[in-house]
């Protein structure tokens, strides 16, 4: 740990620790009522905070969904005018990038499984922690303002120079919604990384960390780096628009394509912000249910760090036709095909993985499965669309629609619907029903491929993104893409249902469920409020499989600090830790 | 604790002198009217000297973990990657100034 | 370590979830550092847009920048490196335990930071008294160039947003200054104080180069 010392191996005094069944006072148990909660600092009730303010942010952002498609039906104009459509649109895109996917896994999950998988009380600053979700509140009210105050109707990405000068609304509460919502999550990101290099227990070494946390370790970096690019580009249209500063505005002598140069400098890294947590997701349940040692644990460490920075160099892919010059195509386009190799590295480690392991189709599985499907889907179409020359044909298609919608929906939806089940006995302390669970996500799975598998077919035959009418000739790819959606919403729906009735009907969950060997199963469920009575002390990483579950249960007595360094006296055991 | 690097008063004055100077350099070298590029970066230079003298001993990165250091340059890096990709676009566009 | 009584006041500022002073000051380090790196990329759009618009337009940097005080610039440089070298002196008072070091030294930081303000005041107003205002305001006609206002433009946000920087420094400083005045700091706990210097260098550095860029073209 942080001690300095001058070997780097110590001998510490353990005993086994078994985690306790029958828990009497948890986290939920202790600190209890609205005023608790709202000023907690703990991180499983932040996280908890977070879970519920993005459930909100998912069912509104689904609502638009459906609606969008609805209006889809017929060819003309069913419900709603062309105004309505454009920010009803808009606002989808913007709820659920920013407001649901950004935070989904790092904020929720992450926050309440971090600090247990590292064997740690808590984040390194709990009351940073909680500061991000205020300023996300903050943020999410300007947006709900923005709303009420005329809408947006840019598009979520905000284009200059209609969002600098043409569009009507409230662009500038939207986008300063936005900018705040951004150090939330920079300060998250933060929070991560120093407690990942700070706090970890004894024994923990970077080459036993779970790769949920390399994963989240890499999706910090990118926070870190590319969330403040974002939040100077919206200062800079929010200026425009308050001042004309004519940075942007080429009306004024600026350039409006370098608002998209900083824009997706951002956005580009911030798809891996999204899809990162949902990769270490997959390594965690892939693992645990084929019952087996993951496959190449370092080059799926590693290739998450490379994705981080390779999704760096390659944000002009959105601009092959903005006016970009050729050069800078040429490079962009190059520089996306290798955004591919790390993600090919990281399939076919897990399909590995579950060779010969035995595995266990329960839920998490199951969404696992259905991950793989659809997000390798996305990802080659994605290297499809980073082909210079098909791009021409394709940008501003359903086909990019529905190429996005395969890596969002199909792969980090999923990843954290996987996660959500996977860890939801540790976080309730209760089991969800398993059929309903494996029901459901058969139902998304069909949902989505009805939903989205049609836009590919006709974006490719020119059917356009974000136009509310169309020719008569697609009307049957979007009616099929319409049902498909209602499905897909049914079975969003069935999840909460019996989720929520878990909570207060489910079957006690027991401390280790899926007999995972990863940290926070040695935790009881759910973890007390300093989520470990002891010190945890880390001999074998947490996809040894081979090794008896005794071993995973040690540590030292807790002393002063919860993490004291003294021995104690009833040791059953000696065990040379790396520090 | 052990490890805090405590600089001397006259260690501290050093550096701050040697920050003054340079910045009678960066301003002298402007009277003697160096030729485009070089101008530039010349004046780059001493900054980038200045910011490495505060973050080295000011900021003690010089005695402080090497992760530390390495942020800050991680930093600089991808500035260097935002700035050096988007010129490859502006610097070679065929009308590179937008006539409005 | 030895004395339990200075174990029990060493106890005092440390939370519940660290292990000791050292790993609690060296995170609250690395989390200052982290958040700099922020900070340079929050700026590094800013510096990115100067970059290009300078490429694009170099003759209107020449005639603009002549139009900026250079005099006044340089002496805003002195300002702010020397309050760099009084926080370091503040840091270095704490480590030492010398408590009215910390307090002077603080205070003329203080002092220098709002120097720097007022000089930025007055450079502001010279401005606006000729029509040099940001983006859509702008009516100076000195300039004999059609992109001028992108100039100011860039100017002003480069500069509003460090200006904003010092504003939110002192306030820091102001904080610490009281808390130095409560006897909080010591060779044992001055966490508070590392760190805001740690942002004070930084918003130091981000000065010593928007002086050359924008001041110091010829
Ligand atoms: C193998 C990896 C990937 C490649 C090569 C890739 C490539 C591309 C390309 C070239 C485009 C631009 C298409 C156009 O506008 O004409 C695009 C759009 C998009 N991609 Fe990907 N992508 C990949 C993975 C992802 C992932 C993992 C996500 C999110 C989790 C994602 C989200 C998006 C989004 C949101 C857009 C549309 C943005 C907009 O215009 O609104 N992509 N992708
Ligand atoms: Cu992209």
């Amino acid at each position: 740990m942080a001690t300095s010392e001058s070997t780097n191996i110590k001998k510490i005094q353990v005993r086994r620790f078994k985690p306790d069944e029958n828990p009497t006072s948890n986290y939920l148990t202790e600190e209890r009522g609205l005023w608790a909660w709202m000023t907690t600092v703990d991180h499983k009730k932040i996280g908890w905070m977070y879970l519920g303010s993005i459930a909100i942010f998912f069912a509104v952002g689904g609502i638009l969904a459906l609606l969008l498609r609805t209006e889809l039906l017929t060819p003309a104009q069913t419900f709603f005018t062309a105004d309505a459509y454009n920010q009803l649109f808009t606002l989808h895109g913007a709820i659920m990038v920013f407001f649901f996917l950004v935070p989904s896994v790092p904020a929720a999950l992450g926050n309440f499984i971090l600090p247990l998988q590292l064997g740690c009380k808590d984040v390194a600053f709990p009351r940073v922690n909680l500061l991000s979700f205020y300023i996300y509140v903050v943020g999410a009210l300007f947006t709900l303002f923005a709303i009420f105050t005329g809408g947006v109707d840019t598009g979520w990405t905000f284009y200059t120079p209609y969002s600098s000068s043409a569009a009507g609304g409230n662009v500038m509460a939207m986008t300063f919604g936005v900018f705040i919502l951004g150090f939330s999550s920079i300060l998250t990101g933060l929070n991560f990384i120093v407690t990942i290099h700070r706090m970890r227990a004894p024994g923990l070494t970077w080459n036993k960390l779970p790769l949920f946390l390399w994963a989240l370790y890499a999706t910090s970096i990118i926070q870190i780096l590319a969330t403040p690019v974002l939040a100077i580009t919206l200062l800079l249209l929010t200026m425009e628009r308050l001042l004309s500063i004519g940075i942007f505005d080429p009306a004024l002598g600026g350039d409006p394509v370098l608002y998209q140069h900083f824009f997706w400098f951002y956005s580009h890294p911030a798809v891996y912000i999204m899809i990162v947590p949902g990769f270490g997701i997959i390594s965690e349940i892939i693992s645990t249910f084929s019952r087996k040692h993951i496959f190449g644990y370092w080059a799926i460490a590693l290739s998450s760090l490379a994705i981080a920075f390779i999704g760096f160099l390659v944000w002009g892919h959105h601009m092959f036709v903005a006016g970009q010059s050729s050069l800078a195509n040429l490079v962009f386009s190059f520089l996306t095909f290798l955004v591919g190799i790390p993600t090919g590295i990281k399939i076919f480690n897990w399909i590995a993985t579950m060779y010969k392991g035995s595995i266990d189709l329960k839920t998490p599985m199951l969404y696992v499965m259905v991950f793989l499907f659809l997000f390798t889907i996305g990802g080659f179409t994605g290297i499809m669309l980073g082909a210079l020359a098909v791009d021409i044909h394709l940008h501003d298609t359903y086909y990019v629609v529905a190429h996005f919608h395969y890596v969002m929906v199909g792969g980090m939806v999923m990843a954290f619907l996987g996660g959500l089940h996977y860890w939801w006995p540790k976080m309730t302390g209760k089991m969800y029903n398993e059929m309903w669970g494996r029901i459901s996500c058969a139902i998304v799975f069909i949902g989505f491929n009805l939903t989205f598998l049609p836009q590919f077919v006709m974006g490719s035959l020119g059917m356009p993104r974000r136009y509310f009418n169309y020719l008569e000739q697609f009307q049957g790819y979007h009616v099929m893409s319409t049902y498909g959606s209602y499905i897909l919403g049914l079975g969003f729906l069935m999840v909460l249902i019996y989720l929520t009735h878990s909570i207060f009907k489910g079957k006690k969950a027991p401390a280790n469920p899926w007999q995972s060997r990863a940290m926070e199963w040695q935790a009881p469920s759910p973890p007390p409020l300093h989520n470990f009575e002891h010190t945890p002390v880390i001999i074998h990483g947490p996809y040894d499989y081979h090794k008896p579950m005794s071993e995973f249960q040690l540590g030292i007595a807790g002393s002063h600090n919860g993490h004291g360094h003294h021995e104690h006296e009833t040791e059953t055991k000696t065990v040379e830790a790396d520090k | 604790m052990s490890g805090h690097h405590v600089s001397s008063a006259k260690f501290l004055w050093g550096v701050a002198i040697a920050l003054l100077f340079l910045t009678y350099v960066t301003v002298a070298v402007t009277w003697i009217h160096i030729p485009e590029p070089w101008n530039v970066v010349v004046a780059i230079a001493i900054a980038v000297v200045k910011s490495a003298i505060v973050a080295a001993f000011f900021m003690h990165l010089w005695w402080d973990t090497k992760f530390n250091l390495l942020l800050l340059i991680t930093s600089i890096v991808f500035f260097l990657i935002l700035i050096g990709i988007t010129l490859l676009d502006t610097l070679y566009r065929i009308d590179p100034v937008p006539s409005f | 370590m030895e004395q339990p009584s200075t174990l029990e006041k060493k106890q005092d500022h440390l939370q519940h979830h660290f292990v000791d002073s050292d790993q609690q000051f060296e995170s609250a380090k690395m989390g200052m550092w982290i958040f700099l790196v922020t900070e340079i990329l929050f700026f590094g759009g800013l510096f990115a847009a100067y970059i290009v618009f300078r490429s694009w337009y170099p003759e209107l940097f020449l005639l603009a920048s002549d139009h900026l005080d250079t005099f006044w610039g340089a002496v805003n440089t002195v300002v702010l490196i020397s309050s760099s070298l009084t926080v370091a002196m503040a840091i270095r008072s704490a480590q030492l335990n010398q408590q009215k070091g910390i307090i002077i030294n603080l205070a003329i930081t203080i002092a220098l930071a709002f120097v720097f303000m007022v000089i930025k005041y007055f450079e502001y107003t010279e401005k606006f008294a000729v029509g040099i205002f940001p983006g859509g305001y702008y009516t100076y006609e000195g300039i004999a160039h059609d992109q001028a206002n992108i100039f100011f433009s860039i100017y002003y946000m480069m500069t509003g947003l460090h200006g904003i920087h010092v504003v939110v420094g002192i306030g820091l400083m102001v904080w610490l200054l009281l808390r130095a005045r409560k006897g909080h700091f010591s060779s044992e706990y001055y966490t508070p104080v590392e760190i805001t210097g740690l942002y004070w260098h930084l918003v130091d550095i981000i000065w010593i180069f928007l002086f050359p860029l924008l001041y110091l073209i010829d």
